[in-house]
């Protein structure tokens, strides 16, 4: 989940549908076995679409539910250009999540994809969501080949949300203090997964066709 | 004068500039500044370039001009009433135009352009005794053309005089060579069998099938034929072959359906049942039948009092669905097969399903049945995600929210809103993204809004509170159309909701969104002849008091309607030429009933409703009504 820094808070007047739509979900309990039984994997058809200009308030909808924290209309701004590296979830013909990414350069000598949303609403976790559109990502990032590193950040409690990154081989490699402004708790975790080595010798070509791309 | 043919010859073939050109020519020399005919000529290509005024003057100066010189030119006369038919006729003064070409027969009552043109006008205006006359004679002047044979033949088929048709045809057909892959040829024996079906000479149309065969291009129309005699003979045997055969070209079209149960016979719902799924199983993919107009029965009938199914079902039923109501209406029976059907789709997520069970709800046993069904699978779901306690297959978690959509649904048709809104917010809270749910929560609010706006007719009349769940349904369809600004069913429904609010700018900018750009929405909406949206408007319109308006909006709809019978005028030649009669016979009787129209009916109420209460209190004598425009209100 990206930084609070980042997102303009809701204020009243301006997010009504806030409103209504039911409180963020808490973070699902951690649940080493599975989940309702009932529930484990049946059926349904899960795909990924594109956010277009007709559909963003879909998106946005989906990040209210999902997220404690709001994102400005810059974000959604963005998102429109931002072709494979923003997707919509869908499930049965439903759109129940959605994934959002930019290319961070905040670091002149590394090149980085910066996961800023990923969520799936919390009816439909469990389903293997996440992972279709943490896939995607990762596919995207292995058929370019010039990213360092994929990062997020999470709040330190997102267990789940741990746990599920962890499982695609991220690791928490900092922990920031005080990182969310109106949140609690505001002290955030570093997830990191390395795509390659950093500046290693052998790989002189790797630099070169960066700079070239 | 052969210049001035000339210019008719342009004229026929809408050379009109050409036209223009030869007229300069003659008139400009001064022996012929004033010759009559050509000056009508050039009258009547003007006024096909739009320069109407002109037109009518030449014209006018033609008559006059060539009157003076009727006693020894009779020809003249002959031309100058023809062009003046024309003239009317291009002005849709079609009685006039009639009586202009009678005057020009006078002089010549055997000239065929002239009968031509006034047979077109005839059939046109439905005097049909006329045209049989004057298809009599174009067929005496030119018995070796095949459009006077046929033309003959339908004004005796349009006359209901069977046997003259059929005689005439079967003379026609007797001259006819036969050609490989003649479509003409083809369209002209089903257009031969057609009068033979309606004269109800089933045998004979049958045998007449049989033996043409070969000839017939069009081969679903010919099996549909033979099915259709096959059961008014009674052979049900055949019928059911044919059937079963049109069901395999197109499992799609439910008529076919009902014609293999016709002519299976089956005298038990079990049999029914039996049938229905045989098909079911060898067409598992057909989305049948769903959506295709549905027959009565007399029996269905009995079922159901005295509505007949075609206006209960509206023809949106599926097969299935037809089958289990014909066939076991009653308590656990009803309930044994509703259940799976239910299941089914509430699994596959169809978001129709409550309108199809709509129909049930005549019935409040049936009512108790689905309620019981579906409340327990709502529970079932959210305790062990199935859809009932002795299942083990577990569902998508989408079966749940199709659950509580149906409850939502079925709760508001009950009148029962607090519950339906419950269910509905329920289904948002689960999942906030499905457009469906807006749309169902507006339609609570709309229906609250009719409940109590019977009889209002402004909207000063609403209480605030009424007022505000107009608002409300505008509002969660306004979030609906956000969600999926590209679906234009939600976006003109919103419309829609928006006029019923009385908001007819708001409807109209919401319309924009679809219209063409660069001209006004409502322009661009009644050049499209969007009638719902126009009627919608008239009906606004009047609720506010702006009765100019609102009269406006209703004659344009009765322009629509104009036109479409205008537009016939074309076919009469085209379909003639083209020898598809079936269409053309059917097109006929298609304009015989247009104006009972949905949309004319609903534009005639308002308007009708609008002029009464102007002739009861004149505009004068009352303060109340601020805004009208008083454009149509002399009509
Ligand atoms: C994190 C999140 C996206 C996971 O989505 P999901 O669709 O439920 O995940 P998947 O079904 O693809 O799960 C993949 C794997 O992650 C792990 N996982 C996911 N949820 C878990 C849980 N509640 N407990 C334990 N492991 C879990 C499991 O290993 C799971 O594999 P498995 O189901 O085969 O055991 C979802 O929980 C979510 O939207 N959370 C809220 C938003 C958020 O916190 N986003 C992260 C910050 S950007």
């Amino acid at each position: 989940m990206s930084p609070s820094q980042d997102a303009v808070q809701p204020t009243e007047t301006e997010d009504k549908a806030q409103e209504q739509a039911p409180p963020p979900p808490k973070p699902d309990k951690l649940d080493m076995r599975g989940f309702i039984p009932g529930y484990v994997r049946c059926g349904g058809t899960k795909e990924l679409g594109e956010v277009t200009s007709h559909n963003i308030r879909l998106l946005k909808r989906l990040n209210q539910v999902i997220f404690p924290v709001s994102y400005n209309d810059k974000f959604y701004k963005d998102v429109l250009e931002a072709g494979e590296l923003a997707k919509l979830a869908y499930y049965n013909d439903i759109v129940v999540g959605a994934v959002c990414c930019r290319v961070d350069t905040s670091d002149p000598t590394q090149r980085r994809l910066y996961i800023m949303t990923l969520g799936c609403l919390g009816a439909y976790r469990r389903l293997g969501i996440g992972t279709i559109m943490l896939d995607h990502v990762l596919k995207y990032v292995q058929r370019d080949g010039n990213f360092d590193s994929i990062f997020l950040h999470v709040q330190v409690n997102n267990d789940v949300a741990i746990e599920f990154y962890k499982k695609f081989g991220f690791e928490v490699i900092e922990t920031k203090k005080h990182y969310y402004k109106r949140i609690e708790p505001a002290d955030a975790h570093v997830l990191q997964k390395t795509l390659r080595p950093k500046i290693p010798s052998t790989q002189q070509n790797g630099v070169v066709e960066r700079s070239r791309s | 004068m052969v210049q001035t043919m000339i210019i008719m010859k342009c004229y026929e073939h809408k050379q009109y500039k050409n036209g223009l050109k030869f007229a300069k020519q003659i008139l400009s020399n001064p022996k012929f500044s004033e010759h009559g005919e050509t000056l009508a000529m050039k009258g009547l290509t003007l006024n096909c370039l739009g320069r109407k005024e002109e037109a009518y003057d030449y014209v006018r100066r033609g008559l006059e001009v060539t009157s003076l010189v009727m006693s020894y030119q009779e020809r003249f006369d002959l031309t100058r009433w023809h062009v003046y038919g024309l003239l009317q006729r291009s002005d849709r003064k079609y009685d006039e135009a009639i009586k202009c070409y009678r005057n020009a027969l006078k002089w010549d009552k055997d000239n065929i352009q002239i009968l031509r043109d006034l047979s077109l006008l005839q059939i046109q205006m439905r005097d049909l005794e006329g045209y049989k006359d004057t298809r009599y004679q174009l067929f005496a002047l030119r018995p070796t053309q095949r459009a006077s044979w046929i033309g003959f033949a339908l004004s005796y088929h349009m006359l209901k005089d069977y046997d003259m048709a059929l005689k005439i045809l079967e003379e026609f057909r007797k001259t006819q060579s036969k050609r490989p892959y003649d479509y003409e040829h083809s369209e002209l024996l089903l257009y031969q069998n057609m009068v033979m079906r309606e004269a109800g000479q089933y045998e004979k149309a049958l045998n007449h099938l049989d033996l043409y065969e070969e000839q017939i291009c069009d081969r679903q129309s010919l099996l549909e034929k033979r099915a259709q005699l096959y059961l008014q003979l009674k052979r049900h045997k055949e019928a059911e072959q044919v059937y079963r055969e049109l069901i395999q070209r197109n499992p799609e079209n439910l008529s076919y359906y009902h014609g293999l149960e016709q002519a299976a016979q089956s005298s038990s719902s079990e049999e029914r049942l039996k049938l229905c799924q045989e098909l079911q199983s060898l067409y598992p993919r057909a989305h049948c039948p769903k959506r295709i107009a549905f027959q009565c029965t007399k029996e269905q009938n009995m079922l159901h009092g005295k509505t007949s199914l075609r206006t209960v079902f509206n023809g949106k039923l599926s097969f299935l669905l037809i089958c289990i109501l014909r066939s076991c209406c009653v308590g656990e029976q009803f309930r044994s097969h509703v259940d799976p059907y239910l299941r089914r789709s509430l699994r596959k997520g169809v978001p129709p399903l409550f309108v199809e069970m709509r129909h049930f709800y005549e019935d409040p046993d049936k009512v108790k049945v689905l309620e019981e069904l579906v409340e327990g699978y709502a529970e079932s779901l959210v305790q062990r995600g199935t859809f009932s306690a002795d299942t083990e297959e577990p569902e998508p978690i989408t079966a749940l929210l199709w659950t509580y959509y149906y409850l939502g649904q079925h709760y508001d048709h009950l009148g029962d809103h607090t519950r339906a809104l419950h269910y509905i917010n329920t289904a948002i809270d689960h999942t906030p993204t499905l457009i469906e749910l807006f749309v169902a929560k507006a339609k609570i609010f709309k229906v609250l809004l009719h409940q109590t706006n019977e009889g209002c007719m402004t909207l000063n009349n609403l209480c605030a509170q009424h007022a505000g769940n107009i608002q409300e349904g505008v509002k969660w369809l306004e979030e609906a159309q956000g969600l999926d600004t590209a679906d234009r069913y939600i976006n003109s429904k919103c419309a829609k909701y928006m006029l019923r609010a009385n908001l007819v700018k708001e409807a109209e900018e919401m319309c924009s969104k679809f219209t063409r750009e660069g001209v006004s929405a409502m322009e661009n909406l009644n050049e499209m002849q969007c009638m719902w949206f126009q009627t919608e408007c008239a009906a606004a319109f009047q609720r506010l008091g702006k009765y100019g308006d609102s009269l406006k909006k209703c004659h344009e709809v009765d322009r629509h309607f104009s036109e479409i019978i205008e537009d016939q005028f074309d076919f009469h030649t085209y379909c003639m030429r083209k020898m598809t009669l079936e269409a053309y016979v059917g097109l006929i009787r298609l304009e015989d009933v247009l104006r009972g129209h949905n949309f004319y009916m609903k534009a005639a109420k308002t308007a009708i409703e609008v002029y009464l209460k102007l002739f009861d209190h004149p505009l004068a004598d009352s303060n109340t009504i601020q805004e009208t425009n008083t454009g149509l209100l002399i009509e």
